[in-house]
């Protein structure tokens, strides 16, 4: 049996639950939640990263379905709301092979059924509009984890992509992580500064996640973790889940990522910059100097050293499909999971290990989140707290 | 599902036959009492969300003495559902407003939850039937205004999965003084497949009259009284509550000096003129307790109900009348909308309608 089948075999029993994919946001943004006009039932392949074939032909068996908003515009609660819709609507439209998931047990069942289990997470604190209000209308939503930030600092917790601002988590910051411990909301640290990581994990009564983020040791990005609180995930009980994105894991590509924006600046461009001129001066730019391509190995040498300092049982994927414009070779949709299991069992990998990476250590950080959840709520009622009341 | 049809005229056709609750040589309020006991009152409006906002340390179940509604004064009025409104305060504007109503919504749920004792959420006919067996209050999360919606169906739903119940219809591009515009008309189109109630208090003519043509379930007016008695932006000429007879919607009478005037004579007035224009099968009551409006001499809180259907017995109204004044019409009109809603999500899939490409 070649390793990729042996993948295959393992990924039948235990299949991946992946942290983080943006198919609302491409729903959202390429036809507007015209579901008609993206129907994953089928091959989506010219469209999209992520199609219901393609998640069966990957082995995944749960989703935390992004619904990112952007941090810089005013809308973020309504346009959250519109984003929960598309997921609900998607569940609708293919009940034969997505099953709304609330708990770890939802998620069990659902492997069961052979189902795709569905859960929510909120992208960044915007979301909430500083209103644990509207955090536990979130959660009513079926909003399962919130990561604190997006790109953008918000007033109460700082970004790994912006510049310092209240130095990690505000008091209220923290008082938002002790109310999704209360809810039974995982706290997502992808996108944060690693002051808020520190601080999020001085708050929090419960495990963390990163749903896509990873480590800064392989390739020094400020999205990925740094080991001093990788270290702390076995403490903590939560779970690293790697990500893919090519400028993230690749030390050429942050490089070659850094150089390009810097072209633009000299341009006089802003390097987000997507304009016809802008496109064109990044063309000419590219011609000049070959974008560095990430591979399987490449991700493995993240969760290797991941591995290493974090353990085993703190592990998991978060692929960031249909979020990202460029993907490693053979990991270029949905269906690219097989890929890095068997690159793992060439590495030696055990298959009790590849269970924990693909299954185990996600259900179980959601389950600990529940039973924390159930404890919290025998002494603590809802929040009332306000960012006036707490950060002045 | 063979038994869904879309004609609910059969069933509006077969109401059971009324037995008779209270001695007919007793008191008014006496028989007042007897009859609300067994037909307690289904209250259209009720401000209380917005008053305990800001209002720290309170205890409903006790009794608090800083607002008008209370678990002991609701029992001692004979109040069976509740409508909480989601309106929010003054001030609050643009793209605030839909966060503003989830933590409204957040804040229902909260007080619901910390009273198991006397209230209970529900959001259909059958809920609340089942909450009164139970000796609890129903409270049913509405009317909220129609900007919550943030124009956009997708937060419809979301809100409704929240337990939004009624929407009021003005205020916003869709619903203003020239009627609903198309994208109105698909607001409610989806409205009646969720079973989310419309309501009309405060709507432009204009737009209730279309809204009475457009909508398959029955509409409400939260707050509104006869503008031939009183006139006021939110009463209702007497054509409109023809028309609203005619729809078998229902026109709930507020307990407010501006809207009826400042005695329980005055409110009866208005209740025996509605009864009359749009028929028995249409009135209701709309305490509007903590609403910020003062309210009707001898019906200061929601205690006072009985006073109120002891002077309509005094006016010679019958028990049936006043059972469907109090709970009979919310109860039809509540089941007719899940009806709808189940009818209706046979035929239709959610909306996908955009306000952009609808009303350009």
């Amino acid at each position: 049996m070649t390793s990729l089948e042996e993948a295959r075999e393992l990924l039948a029993e235990f299949p991946v639950v992946d942290g983080h994919n943006d198919l609302p946001w491409a729903l959202r943004k390429q036809v507007r939640y015209d579901l008609d006009a993206r129907d994953i039932a089928v091959h989506q392949n010219a469209h999209l990263h992520t199609d219901i074939p393609r998640l069966r032909e990957g082995g995944v068996g749960a989703q935390y379905w992004s619904v990112y908003v952007r941090s810089d515009l005013p809308d973020a609660v309504p346009a959250t709301l519109e984003q929960i819709d598309c997921v609900r609507q998607l569940l609708a439209r293919y009940p034969a092979d997505l099953a709304p998931a609330l708990t770890a047990a939802d998620i069990e069942t659902a492997r069961g059924e052979g189902r795709i289990a569905s859960l929510m997470g909120a992208e960044g604190g915007h979301s909430i509009g500083c209103s644990l209000g509207t955090l536990r209308g979130l959660y009513g939503l079926g909003v399962r984890y919130m990561t604190l930030t997006h790109n953008d600092n918000n007033p109460w917790a700082d970004s790994a992509t912006d510049e310092p601002g209240v130095g990690g988590l505000s008091a209220f910051g923290r008082e938002v992580v002790r109310e999704m411990n209360r809810l039974g909301m995982l706290v997502d640290l992808s996108h944060v500064a690693a002051t808020t990581m520190r601080d999020a994990m001085d708050a929090t009564s419960a495990p963390v996640i990163f749903s896509h983020s990873s480590s800064r040791a392989v390739c020094d990005h400020p999205r990925n973790i740094p080991d001093d609180v990788l270290e702390r995930l076995p403490g903590n009980g939560g779970v690293a889940m790697v990500t893919f994105v090519p400028k993230f894991v690749l030390q050429a590509a942050v490089d070659w990522t850094l150089a390009a924006d810097e072209n633009m600046r000299a341009h006089g461009l802003h390097h987000l910059d997507t304009t016809a001129e802008a496109m064109k001066v990044h063309r000419a730019f590219e011609e000049r100097n070959p974008r560095p391509v990430a591979t399987v190995s490449t991700v493995a040498d993240h969760l290797d050293h991941m591995r290493e300092v974090a353990g085993i049982d703190h592990l998991g994927i978060g692929g960031d499909y249909d979020g990202t414009a460029f993907t490693p070779d053979g990991l270029g949709d949905v269906s690219g999971y097989p890929n890095l299991i068997a690159e793992l069992l060439d590495r030696g990998w055990s298959k009790p290990d590849l269970a924990k990476l693909t299954w185990q250590n996600a259900v179980r950080v959601l389950g600990a989140a529940e039973d924390v959840a159930r404890d919290l709520q025998a002494t603590r009622g809802p929040s009332n707290a306000t960012i006036e009341s707490l950060d002045g | 599902m063979a038994d869904l049809q879309d004609d609910t005229s059969e069933l509006d056709g077969l109401p059971d036959p009324y037995k008779p609750v209270a001695a007919s040589g007793a008191a008014p309020l006496e028989r007042a009492h007897a009859i609300l006991a067994a037909h307690p009152v289904a209250d259209g409006y009720n401000g209380l969300p917005c008053a305990l906002r800001n209002l720290h340390w309170y205890d409903l179940e006790l009794g608090e003495s800083a607002v008008d509604t209370d678990v002991p004064r609701l029992r001692e009025g004979h109040v069976g559902v509740l409508f909480w409104s989601l309106h929010l305060p003054e001030g609050v504007a643009g793209d605030r407003i839909v966060a503003g109503t989830l933590e409204q919504l957040d804040l229902v749920n909260t007080v619901v939850r910390a009273h198991p004792q006397g209230l209970r959420l529900v959001c259909t006919a059958g809920q609340a039937t089942d909450a009164r067996n139970c000796g609890r209050i129903a409270v049913l999360p509405g009317p909220a205004a129609a900007a919550a919606l943030g124009d956009s169906l997708g937060i419809l739903r979301a809100l409704h999965t929240l337990g939004l119940c009624v929407l009021t219809l003005s205020g916003v591009s869709w619903a203003g003084e020239d009627g609903l515009t198309r994208f109105g008309e698909e607001v409610l189109r989806e409205m009646n497949r969720l079973g989310v109630l419309a309501d009309l208090s405060g709507a432009s003519a204009d737009t209730a009259r279309r809204a009475l043509a457009v909508s398959r379930a029955p509409v409400l007016f939260t707050r509104s009284a006869a503008g031939t008695l009183r006139p006021h932006p939110a009463n209702l000429p007497d054509d409109l509550l023809a028309g609203l007879g005619a729809a078998k919607g229902l026109c709930m009478v507020p307990l407010t000096p501006e809207q009826t005037g400042p005695s329980v004579q005055d409110v009866a007035d208005h209740l025996d003129h509605v009864r009359e224009v749009a028929g028995p099968d249409c009135v209701g009551l709309s305490g509007t307790y903590d609403a910020g409006t003062a309210h009707p001499q001898d019906l200061g809180d929601s205690s006072c109900y009985p006073h109120l259907i002891a002077e309509l017995l005094h006016r010679g109204w019958s028990e049936p009348d006043i059972a469907l004044l109090t709970w009979g019409n919310v109860q039809r009109v509540l089941r007719t909308a899940d009806f709808t809603a189940r009818a209706t999500q046979q035929r239709r899939e959610p909306s996908t309608a955009k306000i952009a490409d609808v009303d350009g």
